[in-house]
């Protein structure tokens, strides 16, 4: 058994009364694929955000790559991260071009000036590759502010991949995307966890546009309430926990997860 | 004129480097902030016969620290901060100035920029922090601008972001006390803004933008001092003036080929 790349054990957020987030567990491998949903609200961009160190658990501990997430290790350990976070509040108004965007997302970007002007071969590749990912190449010398929505969001993702993580994070990475984008997306995401042995964990509402490219979900409202494996049924009482009784689950096809009419 | 040049061009580069990070963190309001508090800064050294320069510059780096951590600390938001110790360091400044002889200061200078009589001890002052500001700008220029863009992604990559904005802040709070020799106190934004804002139009990537907010700031203050010379004309108005103007044209020709595409 591979060891697991990233492990959350028993982690409390929030007040004892009102926890944002209660005893949550989770283990992913390299090469996993998991989908966190849940309700507005439930605490799934809360767990991403503990584990780049944006906020601290209240109680319990993360491991990552098999080392114990601290203060002083942290930077060291956040070089194998990549993390897309969610869009509000996000209007950059610096010059920048979409190649140069993604070169942010290098390990040595923010090193000297001087130093900048030695070699950059392997940078360019590396840059022009994940791009290419997104299908982005062609408007590598355009400039950010004049692209789409859908298309910011697909060179932050270059961004988050340039630097070849080891664990993917990412934040309804979808949501600015159309449907054909969004299933471009996420053959894509299934294509590096099957490739190149990256774990991604990714936060999502739409469990239905999901199911046929994980390896599981995650049912999150505060506490995990179910953790479901390619194949197997959510039980309906679990969702009805999570979304109330007024849930219908439309996706139909024999290896969905969610679906409960197969 | 000789003699102001060298600084006055100095200061100009120095500047407008800090320029296009005063801009891309939007920092401006912060430099009135600093600017005007280093008349409480001048004030003191004035009143207890401290060293003129170094006296504001430590007061001005103080005074930006302050800011940088002020509104975590206290809920209190960072343009309500900066007004704040904006007002009250002005009244500070004004009260113990008042306190010394007419004769003895020269206030004029101290507003609006005083250049044309820096003596050589000021000089090397302004080299030695000058080297410090575009030493601490080629550092860590990148990390600056990759956090301008989306600082939680830049946290989240592993940079050290709250350090790295408080050295910003000291930077910042280091040029402002360049240019309040330069342009004078109440000048002093137009200096830290203006060349940027000038390469805003055009500069598309960090190094871009640089080489064109040195080159506006350095066409501007030489233009500035040769009509300051000519026509004995305050020189750091001048100077301010002259960058205006480079802007409204720099302006209207973007407009131009916009509109010409």
């Amino acid at each position: 058994m591979k060891s697991p790349v990233i492990s959350l054990s028993h982690i409390n957020f929030g007040p004892s009364h009102t926890p944002i987030l209660d005893d949550i567990s989770l283990e992913l491998e390299s090469g996993h694929f998991m989908g966190i949903v849940g309700p507005n609200g439930a605490g799934k961009s809360t767990i991403l955000s503990m584990v780049i160190g944006r906020l601290q658990p209240d109680s319990g501990h993360i491991d990552l790559f098999g080392e114990c997430l601290k203060r002083f290790n942290r930077y060291r350990l956040l070089k194998n991260i990549g993390y897309l976070h969610q869009l509000h509040d996000y209007a950059p108004n610096l010059p920048l071009k979409v190649y140069d965007i993604v070169a942010m997302g290098l390990h040595d970007y923010a090193k000297p000036l001087w130093q900048w002007f030695g070699s950059t071969s392997h940078q360019h590749t590396d840059i022009v590759q994940a791009l290419q990912y997104v299908e982005m190449e062609h408007l590598m010398d355009h400039d950010f502010r004049q692209l789409s929505g859908g298309q910011q969001q697909r060179v932050r993702l270059a961004r988050a991949l340039v630097r070849k993580p080891k664990l993917l994070l990412l934040d309804e990475p979808a949501a600015a995307l159309d449907s054909k984008q969004q299933q471009k997306l996420y053959t894509l995401l299934r294509q590096l966890c099957d490739t190149q042995d990256i774990a991604i964990m990714m936060v999502e509402h739409d469990i239905a546009a999901i199911t046929g490219h994980v390896d599981s979900v995650a049912c999150l409202n505060r506490s995990i309430h179910h953790h479901a494996m390619k194949g197997e049924q959510i039980p309906e009482d679990v969702w009805h926990q999570m979304y109330g009784q007024h849930m219908h689950v439309i996706a139909h096809d024999t290896s969905c997860i969610g679906c409960h009419h197969a | 004129m000789q003699d102001a040049l060298p600084p006055a061009l100095f200061i100009a580069v120095v500047a407008s480097s800090i320029s296009v990070m005063i801009l891309a963190h939007r920092l401006s309001f912060l430099t009135v902030g600093i600017s005007h508090a280093s008349l409480a800064g001048l004030g003191l050294a004035i009143a207890f016969s401290f060293p003129l320069l170094p006296t504001a510059t430590a007061f001005c780096v103080a005074i930006a620290l302050l800011l940088a951590a002020l509104p975590k600390q206290r809920g209190i938001s960072e343009d309500t901060g900066t007004g704040l110790l904006f007002a009250g360091s002005m009244a500070l400044g004004i009260v113990l100035i008042s306190q010394v002889s007419r004769n003895q200061v020269d206030l004029f200078g101290l507003l609006f920029g005083n250049i044309l009589t820096v003596s050589a001890q000021e000089w090397h002052w302004l080299l030695f922090i000058g080297c410090m500001i575009l030493l601490a700008f080629i550092t860590m220029a990148r990390a600056w601008w990759s956090i301008a863009f989306d600082a939680i992604t830049a946290a989240a990559s592993g940079l050290p972001v709250s350090l790295l904005r408080l050295l910003l802040y000291a930077t910042v709070g280091l040029s402002v006390v360049m240019c309040v020799k330069l342009a004078g106190i109440v000048l002093t934004t137009g200096l830290m803004v203006l060349p940027a804002t000038c390469a805003w139009l055009w500069g598309r990537s960090l190094i871009s933008l640089w080489l064109l907010s040195m080159s506006f700031a350095i066409i501007g203050t030489f233009i500035g001092l040769l009509f300051s010379y000519h026509y004995d004309w305050p020189s750091g108005a001048t100077i301010v003036l002259t960058l205006c103007v480079m802007f409204i044209m720099s302006w209207g020709i973007a407009w131009l080929t916009q509109r010409n595409k």
